[in-house]
């Protein structure tokens, strides 16, 4: 009986895996089922002509992975590369793309009711990436969407690149 | 200002000079020293009462309790009334036959009845004076109530109370995909719900000037921490989340949203704490909090249009102070996120 309580609960509730890392003082979230591995910070070739949200690109084992300017994306300002930088390969509606970030934190666990729906005021486009934010180990995090972080268009566009 | 030098005796009432000085404050049309020079060059006659002179003279709670001694059936009809209303509520003395003042006495006690038992009828009372009853008897502004609608209210005493219940049950249904805060409305007096009668304000300080906010609409006052969290996309009015142990603040740059064409971004740094306001997840940032004061209604320059400015309700002479609408301020909150569920 209690178990069955338990997974209803469960599926009312589900735990989800969250990557976090650091941007420009803050935390944020990325769902781990859409992250496929963490690199160290390796140098990025420029493509001439390309989207002023793309850094550039990366040799990963052969493949030709986009990195695209997080910072730029969230419209923060730019940072310097340390010892910390990460770029975090994630997969999204069967795309692969870098993101480059000033850190990898850690992955915490999170239960849906916990995540709670973020303010849209102003006219920013950039408000859409924000899923929500959660109250955890005393600090918020905000979580991302990542299907939300470029457009069909923008999806075409690094096709390109 | 220079014409106001110019003309001695055109001399501004102190009114009219508090708001110029808030105009000019919020506004960002004129220099702030010159709406100050021009209030100490000037005289300030009879500043006690001059507020009392501007309130408009309405009906009391006195006067509504007087309300009885009101001719309520009246003789003669009047224009107003419907041709088939006046029939039935005709005076006995104008029917000439016993046979036709007995008709009419049956006439009468039909629609008495009727209008005691029938629902519809009380519907349509309801609706017709909305603005006159709300839920506090107390709140009436006018007693203009005239020709049928008096009429059915006198014959049915009783119905009074089934009025104003059935009132009240409709102004609880929320209107779909339309959220409104509490205290949101303004009376025909021209001054807000939560100010028909003496109230309490905070006062607290915005990048050196002094607003005031009534504590009927206050949340809970919480310190600006460095948890205070930014959120990216958003306007430039929005601090970020300010966790508490009673949730997150959303939290508003108060100097941004109040006087933006005058801000100094100073303000981030010397912002000290956030008042929340009540019924929405939103708080206000400021530099520091004063003293609560209770204020009554004539002690406010209430602001006739706010179309300008929604969220200033008015002006405070004798504490220099501008006079915020806290509920306006939340449903603006609301409002601009494009987010919000109720």
């Amino acid at each position: 009986m209690a178990t069955d309580a338990a997974k209803n609960k469960s599926s009312d509730d589900p735990v989800l895996q969250w990557v976090t890392f650091r941007l420009d003082g803050e935390t944020y979230g990325i769902n781990v089922m859409q992250v496929q591995e963490v690199l160290r910070y390796s140098e990025i070739a420029p493509v001439p002509g390309a989207p002023s949200y793309v850094l550039g690109i990366i040799n990963l084992r052969g493949n030709v992975v986009t990195v695209i300017d997080t910072r730029h994306r969230f419209n923060l300002s730019s940072g310097e590369i340390t010892d910390n930088t990460r770029i975090v390969i994630i997969e999204t509606d069967r795309h692969v793309i870098g993101i480059l970030v000033d850190s990898v934190a850690e992955v915490v666990y999170l239960r849906q009711s916990e995540m709670e729906i973020a303010p849209n005021v102003g006219n920013e486009e950039s408000a859409k990436f924000i899923q929500g934010v959660c109250h955890k180990n005393n600090e918020l995090l905000i979580l991302i969407d990542l299907n939300k972080l470029l457009t069909s268009e923008e999806w075409s566009e690094l096709e390109d690149v | 200002m220079t014409k106001q030098k110019d003309s001695g005796d055109s001399i501004k009432p102190p009114d009219d000079s508090l708001n110029n000085y808030f105009d000019d404050l919020l506004g960002g049309e004129d220099l702030l020293e010159q709406a100050f020079n021009a209030m100490d060059e000037r005289p300030m006659p009879v500043a006690a009462g001059a507020g009392s002179a501007r309130v408009v003279a309405l009906p009391t709670k006195k006067n509504l309790d007087e309300k009885p001694k009101k001719p309520v059936l009246r003789a003669e009809p009047t224009s107003k009334l419907a041709p088939q209303a006046m029939a039935t509520f005709a005076e006995p003395e104008a029917i000439q036959s016993l046979e036709q003042k007995r008709k009419l006495e049956k006439l009468l006690q039909s629609a008495r009845t009727e209008l005691l038992v029938d629902v519809p009828v009380a519907t349509q009372v309801s609706t017709e004076t909305k603005t006159q009853f709300v839920s506090d008897p107390d709140e009436i502004q006018e007693w203009d109530v005239e020709g049928l609608i008096d009429e059915v209210l006198t014959v049915g005493a009783n119905s009074e109370v089934p009025i104003v219940a059935e009132q009240t049950q409709h102004e609880d249904i929320p209107q779909a995909g339309h959220f409104q805060i509490q205290g949101l409305e303004w009376l025909e007096n021209g001054r807000p719900q939560w100010a028909q009668s003496r109230f309490d304000v905070l006062l607290f300080k915005v990048s050196g000037l002094t607003l005031a906010v009534p504590l009927i609409s206050l949340g809970q006052i919480q310190p600006l921490t460095d948890e205070l969290t930014p959120l990216f996309g958003q306007a430039d009015w929005f601090m970020g989340f300010q966790p508490t142990a009673a949730g997150k603040i959303r939290t508003v740059n108060t100097a941004k949203f109040v006087m933006p064409e005058r801000y100094d971004p100073h303000f981030l740094e010397t912002a000290k704490y956030v008042m929340s306001i009540n019924g929405v997840p939103w708080g206000l940032a400021v530099d520091s909090v004063n003293q609560p004061i209770t204020l009554m209604p004539e002690d406010v320059k209430w602001r006739g249009d706010r179309s300008k400015r929604p969220w200033l309700a008015g002006t405070v002479k004798d504490h220099m102070c501008a006079l915020l609408d806290i509920p306006r301020i939340g449903q603006i909150l609301i409002e601009a996120d494009k987010n919000f569920t109720p």
